[in-house]
């Protein structure tokens, strides 16, 4: 019932009296008004903006904040008003709707915002009115596939994780060229090869002068058989590579010896090997000449390199109907005209019109205003109809021609948006991971200099790190406290993803090296670092100064160690270049060695740090000491 | 001060029809058939003759049909409703019917609105006779007041004078059978199908007679309103159930 007629209910209950005379029975006794119809204004301000309506409106929902006794916790004694901190905009719309009973929504409006407004309001959206309801469930639906898109490229993230296998790795470079250097080097190979060997059967045909006995022109081919054969079976030995490997490093080998690809893959080499199989059979060499005219679908391989060609593909693909119905309807026209060419011009002599299968030839040249010219009508009538003919073959073709068009548009259009997001998106991630690393980096100075002042001066120092502003500084310390507690109560410390991954790294390329090395002191070391990554060690400042010098020599050692340790480093170039970094690196961060030989009774930890370099030193380090401990 | 009602409505009221106009959301459209019926014939029913009166100005400004009622303290003069109350029953009134009058059809959905099982319009018809003093149709904003105050704050005998109002369907001052019937089964309709126990042809029938038994004292087979009230005066339930919507607003 709409909210409106409910302020006719009094009348309604009235209007009762009617059947009071003719009752057959007593009347039940009223309800009890448990509030007195106080019906005063109530005034709600929303972020400055002041709100007023009546009581009784409000009470209509009463499931939602404002309709129920929820608002209370929102009252404002010193102003005497309810005080909501949210956007008035929408709250406008909100408040519509309990005067009107329709919920409207306002097409320049974010959807999330609008979401989040109605879900605080407790209104559900589905009692949206018809007039805005396909667009809100539209830019809903929209936003969704944003989101899943969003997050299924965050699990094709090209995050390197140690336990990929090569399959795995392989298949990636083949999806996905710009992984690595070595499949964009495969991409441009197989691309260039391609070209060469579509380039090879086409000049194979060009006459290359005469032949030897001078008899006649004969092909390119054919006077250079041989380097034309060799330059063939090249590409095929490459193709066959390619496919091959494509075939085993495939996740699914039945899936991918369904897809189209695969297809032309086997299609483009097939005609060679049929042929090495059959050279020798004369009969049967006719229909291998014939096989040879498949080598050109070589050239659709080169739909892996272009999404262009992809896109035209997936683009007739989906206007299959449109292209079904220009066909259909071609053939009619085409079987109507050359009936009557073919009977129109059956009484003139010497007519090309031979028969009406014959004069499809004449009418598909006309329809599509070719006009070769070979086949005319002679008589009047003929080419009266055959001048319909050409009108009529104008607009069956330029019909479908434009939904075709435009859905080819409409796909490059997705496309472009998909590459845009897809780019925005690594931007968009970049923020928000710089700001997740500028919070927990924020947290890791604190604890390092371990004073709130300093926090105060060293957060606004990693500002520029962080692209979130800082709250206010009670807000921060508050939060570095309670992380703090955290860490106490599990005994574990905060490390940033830097540290982490490049652990994660050591991890699986120190359990090999452990192993050669075949020392016992280093294996529980190599599993534990795993742990010990997540550790940290605690780093108030100790008076450590007096026990700097006593440790010198293990400095010294650790140094050693670190420079052993180096050989161990794999191929990896950002790792290479923390190694590197991580000699000089001695003399400043005293202050982290001595606190990490302080620690030793606590399990390992790595160490906090600032920034990319200092991460993986620390962690070798804790290596190292433990190394050193043991 | 007088209603500052539109011309239409003062033409249509010389009339003298009970049945709605519609006038008001209609006209523009009968208006236009008026005038092409005007070209053509002679029109000899009444309801286009006195759209036909209708002429171009009145068009426009029934496009934009407003009532407004008189002013709030001759009201709180006429009715027994205090100023506040009239000021709640206004705004929920104007909120259902923006232009200020309620036609049947109006009337009858939003009666409706309140008996969803069943079929109300029939009751609500009767209600809009009952409720329209001035038989012009259309229910405007005194009308429902004054009905009102009547039903919730009237006397026993207004209310019961009402109520006999409501039953006397062509205002004859007898209620005959056939009335009562017609009365009996649009509130039985309003009941709907599903109901316990079910619903049977003759039950209305038989309320009728139960209620002329009571009724009707000399046996004439009309209930006169004397009758009606006294009969009522000295029924407990009824005179108890009377009392039942004073609080309502």
């Amino acid at each position: 019932m709409a909210a409106g007629v409910a302020a006719w209910l009094p009348f309604a209950r009235a209007a009762a009296i009617g059947w009071m005379p003719v009752a057959s029975a007593p009347m039940p006794p009223p309800p009890r008004d448990k509030r007195r119809g106080q019906d005063g204004l109530i005034i709600l301000n929303v972020s400055g903006t002041r709100f007023q309506t009546w009581l009784n409106t409000l009470e209509r929902y009463p499931d939602t904040l404002l309709g129920s006794t929820e608002r209370d916790f929102f009252f404002h004694e010193e102003t005497n008003e309810y005080f909501f901190d949210r956007d008035p905009d929408i709250f406008r719309h909100i408040l519509n709707f309990y005067r009107t009973g329709k919920l409207h929504y306002p097409r320049h409006e974010c959807i999330s915002a609008y979401d989040e407004e109605l879900a605080f309001f407790g209104i559900i959206p589905e009692i949206i009115g018809d007039c805005c309801y396909e667009e809100y469930k539209d830019r809903r639906r929209e936003n969704a596939e944003r989101i899943q898109d969003d997050e299924e490229n965050d699990n094709n993230k090209d995050m390197v994780l140690p336990d990929m296998s090569f399959r795995e790795t392989m298949w990636r470079a083949f999806e996905n060229p710009h992984t690595s250097t070595m499949a964009l080097v495969f991409y441009y190979v197989t691309g260039f090869f391609i070209a060469v060997s579509v380039m090879a059967n086409v000049v194979e045909t060009v006459p290359c002068g005469s032949g030897p006995n001078r008899a006649k022109e004969v092909s390119c081919g054919e006077r250079y058989a041989l380097a034309f054969f060799c330059l063939d079976t090249a590409c095929v030995m490459i193709f066959t590579v390619e496919y091959l490997l494509r075939l085993i490093a495939a996740p699914s080998r039945y899936k991918f010896v369904k897809s189209v690809m695969s297809i032309i893959d086997v299609v483009a080499i097939m005609p060679y090997y049929i042929g090495l199989v059959m050279t020798d059979n004369e009969d049967v060499s006719g229909a291998f000449v014939t096989l040879r005219v498949f080598r050109v679908f070589r050239i659709f391989k080169f739909s892996r390199h272009s999404a262009g060609l992809r896109i035209l593909g997936y683009t007739l693909k989906s206007c299959a109907s449109e292209l079904g119905f220009l066909l259909f309807s071609l053939t009619m026209a085409i079987i109507i005209f050359a009936t009557v060419m073919f009977y129109a011009e059956k009484g003139s002599t010497a007519t090309k019109f031979t028969s009406i299968p014959a004069a499809f030839w004449y009418t598909i040249v006309t329809m599509t205003t070719l006009g070769y010219g070979d086949m005319v009508p002679k008589t009047i009538i003929g080419k009266v109809f055959g001048s319909i003919c050409s009108l009529s073959g104008v607009l069956v073709i330029a019909l479908p021609v434009p939904v075709i068009v435009s859905n080819f548009s409409r796909i490059y259009h997705q496309s472009q948006r998909a590459e845009k997001r897809r780019a925005q998106k690594k931007t968009r991630l970049a923020r928000i991971h710089a700001a997740k690393s500028g919070g927990a980096n924020a947290y890791l100075q604190y604890k390092r200099n371990g004073m709130l002042a300093e926090a105060e001066e060293e957060a606004s120092k990693q500002a520029g790190q962080a692209l979130v502003c800082k709250s206010n500084p009670t807000f921060e310390t508050q939060h570095h406290h309670l992380l703090h507690c955290l860490e106490k109560t599990t005994n574990h410390e905060f490390v940033d993803e830097q540290t982490y991954e490049t652990s994660c790294m050591e991890v699986s390329l120190a359990k090999p090296s452990m192993s050669r090395s075949s020392s016992m002191s280093s294996s529980p070391h190599g599993l534990s670092s795993c742990c010990t990554r997540r550790n940290k060690r605690k780093s108030f400042n100790v008076p450590n100064s007096n026990m700097v010098a006593g440790r010198r020599g293990s400095i010294q050692e650790l140094s050693t160690i670190q420079i052993r340790e180096r050989p161990m480093s794999n191929s990896r170039s950002s790792l290479n270049a923390k190694f590197e970094e991580t000699v000089p690196l001695n003399s400043e961060e005293q202050s982290y060695i001595t606190a990490a030989v302080i620690s030793m009774p606590t399990p390992p930890v790595t160490t906090p740090e600032g920034g990319d370099s200092s991460s993986s030193h620390n962690f070798l380090q804790s290596n190292i000491v433990r190394v050193s401990a043991l | 001060m007088e209603k500052k009602l539109d011309k239409v409505d003062t033409s249509s009221s010389s009339s003298g029809r009970t049945k709605g106009n519609a006038c008001l959301q209609n006209s523009s459209r009968r208006g236009v058939t008026a005038r092409l019926k005007k070209l053509f014939l002679c029109s000899s029913t009444k309801a286009p003759s006195t759209t036909t009166q209708c002429n171009v100005e009145d068009e426009l400004e029934l496009s934009a049909a407003r009532h407004r009622p008189e002013a709030l303290e001759q009201l709180e003069a006429q009715t027994r409703f205090s100023r506040k109350e009239l000021q709640i029953l206004y705004r929920g009134f104007k909120n259902e019917c923006p232009s200020g009058v309620v036609n049947e059809d109006t009337f009858k959905e939003i009666y409706s609105q309140f008996f969803p099982q069943g079929d109300a319009s029939t009751y609500a018809h009767f209600l809009f006779d009952a409720f329209d003093t001035d038989h012009n149709g259309s229910v405007s904003f005194e009308d429902f007041v004054m009905g009102l105050s009547i039903l919730l704050r009237g006397t026993v005998q207004e209310k019961l004078n009402w109520a006999f109002n409501l039953y006397d369907i062509n205002k004859d001052g007898y209620i005959t059978k056939e009335e009562m019937l017609d009365i009996i089964k649009s509130i039985y309709d309003m009941m709907g199908k599903c109901t316990y126990p079910t619903l049977k042809e003759e039950t209305p029938r038989q309320h009728v007679e139960i209620f002329f038994q009571k009724m009707d004292k000399n046996r004439d087979g009309v209930v006169t309103i004397d009758e009606f009230i006294d009969c009522c005066q000295n029924d407990e339930n009824i005179m108890k159930s009377m009392q039942l919507f004073e609080n309502v607003i």
